[in-house]
């Protein structure tokens, strides 16, 4: 057999975690809210062969609960972190390419938003939003774009001055031209590690805000709920309904990690060698 | 090589990371939860190191963890209600079975028309500020309360006049039975000692001392050695606010005597304590909106009305549909029992409340009113309508979203569906009336009947019936209720209230509520310590378990 050279086996490698993550989400959302619900009869069971994660106090199965709330935390975090890092792009781009007091306020902006704990701000833009996915999703987009933004600000002012750049203007084409041909194509691996690292960072926030009962509403099947309710129950021994939901949370994160790890040494050209 | 060592190295500082962030996070929550808990944790070991030492030596001081802090020490505005207020003395008091015996009063008459009471008072009581308690502190006393418009309705007197020192004369607009009720909750408050700190600094004549109030952590009182009943036994009390898990967790570590915990936890044994479940009418039970949903608003702009609710034989089918005795023991894990009515067990309940589960009954009284279920999913319907509503409940409060969501899966059984939804309090005032809402009640006063069911608080704001329920023959009874002139003829209409034979507002009658159970409340209490006869408790968060206090003692 052929021995992998390191991209070859990095592609693979990001392939089979895509196709784990895509596996993971349709599981979780084709679980129906009626096979969540349990019965009553048989709260607080410990882990079992019928209920695989046991059950929490209302009877409903923590395996079912999670994995829907697995398949909810993807959701929540890639629509946020996709809207979060096409805001990057277009504020990077113009902060880089517009005026200089444009770029002036975009970078005094990003200052402000960076300045601020990000889970306080997120905490406050999702309770002013009215909670709930919607608020959860406006407060952690808000929020991400920043140190993307500065990133996309900082590759674009070094691509304007490449020579094809500089070519390119001095052969009459317009700054759309440039921008479209030139311009996106570099971005777009700075984009998708972006838009990876983004996402961890959103799965995390939607855990956490959901935790401390400003995210999601309690009868929503999300990790952060799971933790939150599972604490009340931990003095009673309930250990189950908080460790494995937990550490279901921390191997989606570290799976997403791993992909942003393999998708970077495929797109850097740094790497490229290896 | 190097590369692996340096993968394993990221893998590390990302699991670090990861725990960092995680460890973060939970400290947050400390903080933002458990807003009591946390400070006060510190002040619980400081005051359990404390009460061991002197447990150890003497074992004349407790530590109670309850769930909730009272907003004032102040009767007049609240202090006490329902429950008997420990820093001061009330006029009567009540006995574990709920009667009444003289505390400050000596004797009291009554006149022929009902509106006259007369009350003789002890000489020898005092404040501990020293001050001798007089008829004139009786009677500012319960003009200040009915001044003040709060949770003590006095509305019903029109004056209260001290006609010298031992005599104290109270004139009533109109015969009010549960005066009496009302004046065992209000504690005495001293004329010339009492200005605008007074909830946060009282000077009582009861049997405990107030010493110091450190808000969200805990209430220190001591022992008023010239209490006139005789000194009690305890000599200091350190009550301490915590969140029911984390008292069970301070049980466990031993730093407190007495915890109030949730039947949730009630199963873990802790050694060296033992678990009481006392007998409660903390309710919990669905209010129905009896009303139609025609488009009306109340006056803040919220809906009225809910086209499933409104009919009968639905509300009728939920509450026989329920078995209660499977909730009490399943979801409360035994600590509570079935709940027929709004105060179970009290003298002016009536025993006729009582229904047996019968889902037969429920399904027939559904198919002979028209509800078929005709698409097969289960779920009845009648004239295109679906038997679904939405059940609303305050999120966080675990007990009343299992036994709601416990109920919702009986009832699926009959066809009708409740969807079980957590909000916060303010969006239940908005909704409140036209959704159901798992409600809890339970007082040691006749009087909550009165509100719950009189035609003149419907809808209000006040979440006593915001099910809207109007009923002449009901309001009848309960005025004759409150204008009998003793106790028995009270009773008698309290219970005509809920079932007079043919009607009423019991489960059986017109049912504008589904109750389902009440609560044991679940205490642990360290081996040794008598925490006296606990009578009923009413609806509160440990705050009614101290009402006893001079009844407490270390056995061994």
């Amino acid at each position: 057999m052929k021995r992998l050279n390191y991209r070859t086996k990095a592609v693979i490698l990001a392939a089979a975690l895509i196709v784990i993550l895509v596996f993971l989400y349709a599981l979780g959302s084709l679980i129906p809210e009626s096979a969540v619900a349990g019965s009553f009869l048989e709260a607080g069971q410990p882990p079992s062969r019928k209920h695989l994660f046991g059950t929490d106090s209302l009877g409903r199965d923590l395996f079912l609960r999670t994995l829907k709330g697995m398949s909810l935390s993807l959701t929540v975090g890639f629509s946020a972190s996709m809207i979060s890092a096409v805001i990057a792009v277009v504020v990077g781009v113009i902060a880089a390419t517009g005026s200089k007091r444009a770029d002036a306020v975009i970078n005094w902006v990003i200052d402000l938003v960076m300045s601020v704990p990000h889970t306080i701000l997120v905490i406050l833009i999702s309770f002013a939003m009215g909670r709930g996915l919607k608020g959860l999703l406006i407060g952690i987009a808000a929020t991400h774009w920043c140190s993307l933004a500065r990133l996309i600000r900082g590759e674009v002012l070094q691509l304007r001055s490449q020579q094809y750049a500089a070519v390119s203007r001095k052969l009459g084409k317009s700054s759309g031209w440039i921008l479209i041909h030139h311009l996106l194509p570099h971005l777009l691996p700075q984009f998708l590690i972006g838009l990876i690292l983004m996402l961890l960072h959103a799965i995390l926030h939607e855990a956490a805000i959901s935790f401390l009962g400003f995210g999601l509403p309690p009868e929503q099947s999300a990790i952060g709920i799971i933790l939150s309710e599972s604490m009340r129950y931990l003095s009673a021994g309930m250990w189950w309904s908080a460790m494995l939901p937990g550490l279901s949370l921390v191997l989606i994160v570290l799976l997403v990690d791993r992909l942003g790890e393999r998708l970077r040494t495929v797109l850097d050209p740094y790497s490229a060698q290896e | 090589m190097k590369k692996r060592m340096r993968k394993a190295l990221a893998c590390l500082l990302m699991m670090t990371l990861l725990l960092g962030t995680a460890a973060c996070q939970s400290g947050q929550s400390n903080t933002s939860s458990e807003k009591e808990e946390q400070p006060s944790s510190g002040a619980v070991s400081s005051a359990s190191v404390e009460s061991i030492e002197s447990t150890a030596a003497a074992k004349d001081s407790v530590v109670i963890a309850i769930g909730s802090e009272p907003e004032t020490l102040d009767p007049t505005k609240g202090w006490g209600h329902g429950n008997s207020p420990i820093v001061q003395s009330t006029l009567v008091r009540y006995t574990a079975d709920l009667s009444f015996e003289n505390d400050l009063a000596t004797s009291y008459e009554l006149s022929e028309d009902g509106l006259t009471w007369t009350f003789t008072i002890r000489d020898d009581a005092y404040f501990t500020n020293g001050d001798k308690l007089t008829a004139q502190d009786v009677a500012f006393t319960l003009e200040t309360a009915k001044a003040a418009q709060g949770s003590v309705d006095l509305t019903y007197m029109e004056s209260a006049v001290a006609q010298d020192d031992a005599t104290v004369v109270i004139t009533l607009s109109r015969p009010t039975s549960i005066f009496l009720n009302t004046l065992a909750s209000v504690g005495i408050v001293p004329k010339d000692a009492y200005g605008e700190d007074y909830g946060v600094d009282p000077v009582g004549s009861g049997p405990f001392k107030f010493v110091e109030w450190k808000p969200q952590e805990q209430i220190i009182f001591t022992a008023n050695e010239d209490y006139y009943g005789g000194a009690p036994k305890i000599k200091q009390v350190t009550v301490v606010f915590m969140s029911e898990d984390a008292a069970l967790a301070a049980v466990q570590a031993g730093q407190v005597d007495v915890a109030y915990s949730s039947a949730a936890l009630g199963k873990t044994e802790v050694e060296g304590y033992h678990v009481e479940a006392i007998t409660s009418a903390d309710n919990r039970g669905f209010t129905l909106p009896v009303l139609p949903d025609e488009g009306k608003t109340t006056e803040s702009g919220a809906p009225i009305g809910n086209n499933v609710t409104c009919n009968l034989e639905i509300r009728k089918a939920i509450a026989y549909g329920i078995d209660r005795q499977q909730v009490a023991d399943a979801v409360l894990n035994g600590f509570g029992r079935p709940a027929y009515s709004e105060n179970d067990g009290m003298p002016w309940n009536n025993p006729e409340t009582v229904i047996e589960t019968d889902v037969e009954y429920a399904k027939k009284l559904l198919s002979d009113a028209g509800w078929k279920d005709t698409d097969g999913d289960s779920i009845v319907e009648k004239d295109g309508l679906k038997a679904e509503f939405t059940c609303i409940y305050p999120a966080g409060d675990s007990v009343r979203q299992a036994v709601a969501m416990a109920a919702a899966q009986q009832v699926k059984g009959l066809g009708i569906g409740i969807q079980v939804e957590g909000v916060s309090w303010d969006e239940i005032t908005q909704r409140m009336f036209s959704e159901a809402v798992m409600m809890g009640w339970g007082s040691a006063i006749p009087n909550e009947t009165y509100y719950l069911y009189r035609s003149e608080g419907a809808l209000l704001d006040d979440f006593y019936n915001p099910e809207g329920y109007q009923s002449e023959l009901t309001d009848s009874y309960l005025d004759a209720a409150m204008k009998s002139l003793t106790a028995e003829e009270a009773n008698e209409n309290w219970k005509k209230v809920q079932w007079d034979g043919t009607d009423g507002t019991a489960m059986k009658g017109e049912c504008p509520w589904v109750w389902i159970v009440n609560l044991s409340h679940v205490t642990y209490v360290r081996d040794g310590l008598s925490i006296g006869s606990q009578p009923i408790h009413g609806h509160g968060h440990g705050l009614p378990l101290i009402q006893n206090l001079q009844e407490w003692a270390w056995t061994e």
